[in-house]
């Protein structure tokens, strides 16, 4: 699908490969459309750096400066020489008006961030540190591709500090708690990736806390 | 094709939990959309009106319908497939605008409700992460990412409590830019060196010897137990941090009893009880021991160690409690 964009051109900018297009907690006020290039998201975490995304041309982000000038919640880097369109809360109807298929794709954009940001909600309301650990995991099985549903072992490509990020807590305390689940031979804890060896269990450890109240 | 779909009054066109993938606009009629407000835990009936969509939020995000859409009045309602929807939405773009603006109110309510509980906890405020950030990028010798960072926070915070430090790492990102370049030379800011933060922010930094701690549980939860009991004995030995000593002492017996070696098991674990015999591991401790008797043979010691841990808490609840009973009942059976 081919977007008429000519008329966007004065809202164009260019970054180099490498350049920083905003950073983290920058307060945020535009939000782009990659025409070409392809852009990183990164956040730093502790004292490591890490990709959250890799985006490619036709691809919307920093979207929630539309909404309110909270701060970026990740750092935007030009990976290649990049092309954008740049807008703001001003010109952004004319440009949804304009184009569709961009609208719908923000639209999807935001149906996805509606579902992730109230499920961070519901595991936020847990109040012990292991259920909502363990809520984490179930909520990562949700979003992953169903691979092998017969089976209830899950593997996660994550790590001890996104665990700790989505349950809402330092990473020390995320450590203690799978390390705890370890101790118990629920989790098994690797470099790269976390397996859980018995989702279902998990499921009703988290339904039984949810119950109670 | 879309689909013209009658429904009688009481009848439910969608569950909670469904997978999702249609699209509705209700012609006449009256549907009630049906659902459990996460924050206070109340049910909410949305009254959809005629002329208006439901079931768009789980069929375009893909994920399973947040709630029942239950008919009170005999209804006609079109249904769309989410290809159907987006050509529909292309050619009228009003739809899509006005969802836009709806879904977004949704959104920045939902994102106040996870900040507002967020900041019970711990939030990191902006002017400070935005620093950090920077002294990351220059400790990693990334000037240009770091020039930008700071210079940024100067525009943001002129007057900021960071400001004159962040003049100066501006000048020695620029200046280490243009004398060695990018990822190269020594970082103006060392990696060993503490941040130069008012407050250090202590929950991210480990100490060496959790790192240590942590290295042998990741041994231990991949099975490599002689490795990861070589890995707690050092902390032992080391005898550096109480904290991590006692959880050491306590995974020693693991790794033994894991490894087969239940004799050894029992008497690690009998000395733990006399130098710790307030170990917060103490019951799971006791399990191991009642686990190594049984697989000695010795049915009657395993029985005793089972009855005492049953004994040491009455938390139905607790994980060891569970078990404990449970092994007694099979043991006795």
């Amino acid at each position: 699908m081919a977007m008429d964009l000519a008329a966007f051109s004065r809202f164009a900018r260019t970054f180099q490969k490498g350049e920083m297009i905003f950073a983290e907690y920058e307060p945020g006020d535009a939000f782009y459309l990659i025409q070409t290039g392809r852009v990183q998201i990164v956040k730093v975490i502790g004292d490591i750096e890490k990709t959250i995304d890799i985006l490619q041309p036709s691809e919307v982000f920093g979207e929630m400066a539309i909404l309110e000038d909270s701060p970026r919640s990740a750092t935007a880097i030009a990976l290649d020489n990049v092309k954008v369109l740049e807008f703001n809360r001003a010109n952004f109807e004319v440009l949804m008006m304009g184009n569709p298929q961009i609208a719908l794709k923000l639209l999807k954009l935001f149906t996805k961030r509606i579902y992730d940001q109230k499920r961070r909600f519901m595991i936020l309301t847990l109040d012990d540190p292991q259920s909502r650990v363990a809520d984490v995991f179930l909520m990562l099985d949700e979003t992953q591709p169903p691979a092998d549903r017969d089976s209830e072992r899950r593997e996660f490509k994550t790590t001890m500090d996104d665990i700790a990020h989505w349950a809402g807590m330092t990473s020390d305390q995320a450590r203690d708690v799978l390390n705890h689940f370890v101790t118990q031979r629920r989790v098994e804890i690797f470099q790269d990736k976390i397996i859980v060896k018995n989702i279902n269990d998990f499921q009703r450890f988290v339904n039984s806390r949810r119950k109670k109240s | 094709m879309p689909k013209a779909l009658q429904y009688r009054t009481s009848s439910v066109i969608y569950f909670q939990g469904d997978a999702a993938d249609k699209i509705y606009i209700l012609q006449s009629g009256k549907v009630s959309l049906n659902y459990t407000d996460i924050e206070n835990g109340q049910e909410v009936h949305d009254i959809v009106q005629p002329g208006e969509f439901f079931g768009v939020k789980s069929a375009l995000g893909r994920y399973p319908r947040e709630e029942n859409a239950l008919v009170l009045q005999d209804t006609a309602a079109v249904m769309f497939s989410v290809p159907e929807f987006e050509q529909l939405a292309m050619t009228n773009i009003r739809i899509v605008m006005k969802m836009l603006k709806v879904f977004s109110n949704q959104l920045r309510r939902i994102h106040k409700q996870v900040s507002n509980l967020l900041e019970k906890e711990e939030q990191v405020n902006p002017e400070m992460g935005l620093y950090k950030v920077g002294e990351y990028y220059l400790k990693n010798r990334q000037y240009a990412q770091a020039k930008y960072i700071f210079a940024r926070y100067l525009t943001y915070y002129p007057a900021g409590k960071m400001a004159a430090q962040a003049a100066k790492f501006v000048e020695s990102a620029e200046g280490s830019l243009a004398r060695y370049g990018e990822g190269k030379g020594p970082a103006p800011i060392s990696n060993s060196a503490p941040a130069s933060v008012p407050k250090p922010d202590k929950g991210r930094e480990l100490s060496a010897v959790a790192k240590s701690y942590y290295d042998a549980v990741s041994l231990f939860s991949q099975d490599k137990y002689p490795q990861a009991l070589a890995g707690f004995k050092q902390i032992v030995d080391a005898n550096e941090d109480p904290e991590y000593v006692a959880k050491s002492v306590y995974e020693i017996g693991r790794c033994l009893f894991l490894a087969g070696k239940h004799e050894d098991c029992i008497k690690h674990y009998t000395s733990m009880i006399t130098s710790y015999p307030k170990h917060p591991d103490l019951g799971d401790a006791l399990f191991f021991m009642a686990q190594s008797y049984e697989k000695k043979g010795e049915k009657e010691r395993a029985l005793t160690f089972y009855k005492k841990i049953l004994a040491m808490s009455t938390d139905e609840d607790d994980v060891v409690h569970m078990k404990a009973k449970k092994a007694l009942k099979a043991l006795e059976a």
